[in-house]
């Protein structure tokens, strides 16, 4: 059985979409991951096996194949842990199926089920928004990074089983919100002022000078 | 781009701690640009999502190439993008290997920078002002009134010259920092605050936009030779004093010109249109390493 989650990546500051596609089929067991992974991407491997069963779900011997498309570019990071631990459980028929094609997940894995931090968040989520995707689900200690884009339900979630029971409408996970730029300008009061400097008014005048300038 | 000389215990990088504070306010817009360059490199701060003032990034003399302009198998970005829009502190200066100063030279010019690697070829953004600090000789008190340099000739030359003289001439001002005095520190009267400089500051710069209405650049740094003729015109008598100052001297055409700009600029802080020969002698005067040293 096929299910597709998409997720996002990073070119330099960039965001771009990537199909994350998880086959479970019947045959020898076996596991592995196309579409140009690197090690951190090949060691989600490791990762979700061990975080679905540490999460008290069966994980039965099959053959797994995922591709991360568009598979011509290099993948990097530890971003697709969630989004192929979601594939696989749905396949395995403890998240029912359900139309994602609106949603981005993303979230790096513990051995215990833990969702982790992530870098890159606020790129990925500005690209994301920009292909008119709705929903993003990520760590929830990414959330009000995610939040600072205008118009995206954010989902935080701190487990891989409060992500299943979410998915499975057991559990209502209220988006993250933020007034960011309530927040940015109270905020701009740099902490450090030449009043504590005593002297030096010539350096001080040429330093004005240099801010002045500045483009 | 400035640089400080000066003795050990000036308050060389205290000042430049502080320069962010007299920077004009980030806008929105440019927040998130550098919120993403952070985000991505992995070291926005987890109890506010947002950068809301300029950032002061002073990375170590040890570091290395790829940590200072970005790089990686898949490029990160470096130190250079980290201070986007805010200031890049290099302290001890003559300490950094030269080979590490010599790829700031592009940088510096272009406001971004690519990086090409097997994997990828990325291009940050990389719009800083440029701050460094130095000791004036391995000892630190050349030229000093205080106490006397211990250093030959041959050391302090082979010191200067780890600065090679294109980066040098990069920088605008080169300020020598003097030691303070004890009545100084006893004063309990406090000094001017980043506030009202900053008003200032924001003042001069708002006369430089409206002036570089329709000119496609927005302050005085960014001035072509053909710009300085137009908005830089000098009088009889600073023309006078600018020559003399070029002849003995030495300038390069390039100091020239930012000689030029850094007068326009105290100009525009006084709020005059033209001009004066007070400005065109102070601007002179922060061009302190070459009098001292390339005689």
């Amino acid at each position: 059985m096929l299910s597709i989650i998409k997720s996002m990546s990073l070119q330099g500051l960039e965001g771009y979409l990537v199909d994350v596609q998880v086959d479970v089929a019947a045959g020898m067991p076996n596991w592995g991951v196309v579409g140009l992974p690197d090690i951190s991407v090949k060691e989600a491997k490791e990762r979700v096996r061990t975080a679905i069963k540490n999460s008290g779900y069966e994980f039965p011997s099959r053959r797994i194949v995922i591709n991360l498309a568009p598979a011509d570019t290099r993948k990097e990071g530890s971003f697709y842990d969630l989004p192929i631990a979601i594939g696989i459980l749905i396949d395995f028929g403890e998240i029912r199926k359900q139309s994602m094609t609106e949603t981005v997940v993303i979230g790096e894995l513990s051995l215990d089920g833990h969702i982790n931090h992530v870098n890159g968040i606020l790129p990925m989520c500005i690209e994301a928004k920009k292909l008119g995707i709705k929903k993003v689900i990520l760590p929830k200690k990414d959330a009000e990074e995610a939040a600072i884009v205008d118009g995206l339900q954010v989902i935080g979630v701190e487990s891989l089983q409060q992500v299943v029971a979410y998915l499975n409408q057991k559990e209502d996970i209220e988006s993250t919100k933020t007034n960011i730029k309530n927040l940015f300008y109270q905020k701009q009061k740099y902490p450090l002022d030449f009043a504590e400097v005593k002297g030096q008014e010539n350096i001080k005048r040429a330093l004005e000078i240099a801010a002045a300038r500045f483009a | 781009m400035c640089s400080c000389s000066g003795v050990p215990g000036s308050g060389k990088t205290m000042l430049a701690r502080r320069i962010p504070s007299i920077l004009p306010d980030l806008t929105f817009e440019e927040a998130l640009e550098i919120t993403k360059i952070h985000s991505v490199a992995g070291i926005l701060s987890k109890q506010l999502p947002i950068l809301t003032t300029r950032p002061f990034r002073a990375p170590h003399h040890t570091v290395t190439k790829s940590s200072l302009v970005g790089g990686g198998t898949v490029p990160k970005p470096g130190e250079i993008s980290l201070a986007h829009f805010g200031v890049l502190y290099l302290d001890e200066l003559t300490e950094f290997k030269k080979e590490t100063l010599e790829v700031l030279r592009g940088p510096l010019e272009d406001r971004t920078i690519t990086i090409s690697r097997i994997n990828a070829t990325l291009t940050y953004p990389c719009n800083f002002m440029f701050v460094a600090s130095m000791n004036p000789c391995p000892c630190g008190y050349y030229g000093s009134i205080e106490k006397e340099c211990t250093c030959t000739p041959e050391t302090i030359k082979k010191y200067m010259g780890k600065i090679s003289g294109p980066l040098l001439d990069r920088i605008d001002m080169q300020i020598e920092v003097a030691p303070v005095k004890y009545q100084k520190l006893e004063q309990k009267q406090i000094a001017e605050t980043s506030e009202k400089i900053k008003q200032r500051v924001d003042k001069a710069r708002n006369i430089q936009l409206k002036r570089y209405e329709g000119q496609k650049i927005y302050s005085n740094s960014e001035l072509t030779p053909k710009l300085i003729e137009i908005y830089c015109e000098l009088d009889k008598s600073s023309q006078k004093i600018m020559k003399e100052a070029f002849q003995k001297l030495n300038f390069s055409a390039r100091a020239y010109h930012r000689i030029l700009k850094v007068a326009r600029t105290i100009a525009d802080l006084e709020e005059k249109e033209k001009i004066e020969v007070a400005h065109i002698a102070e601007a002179i005067q922060y061009r302190n390493l070459d009098r001292k040293y390339w005689k």
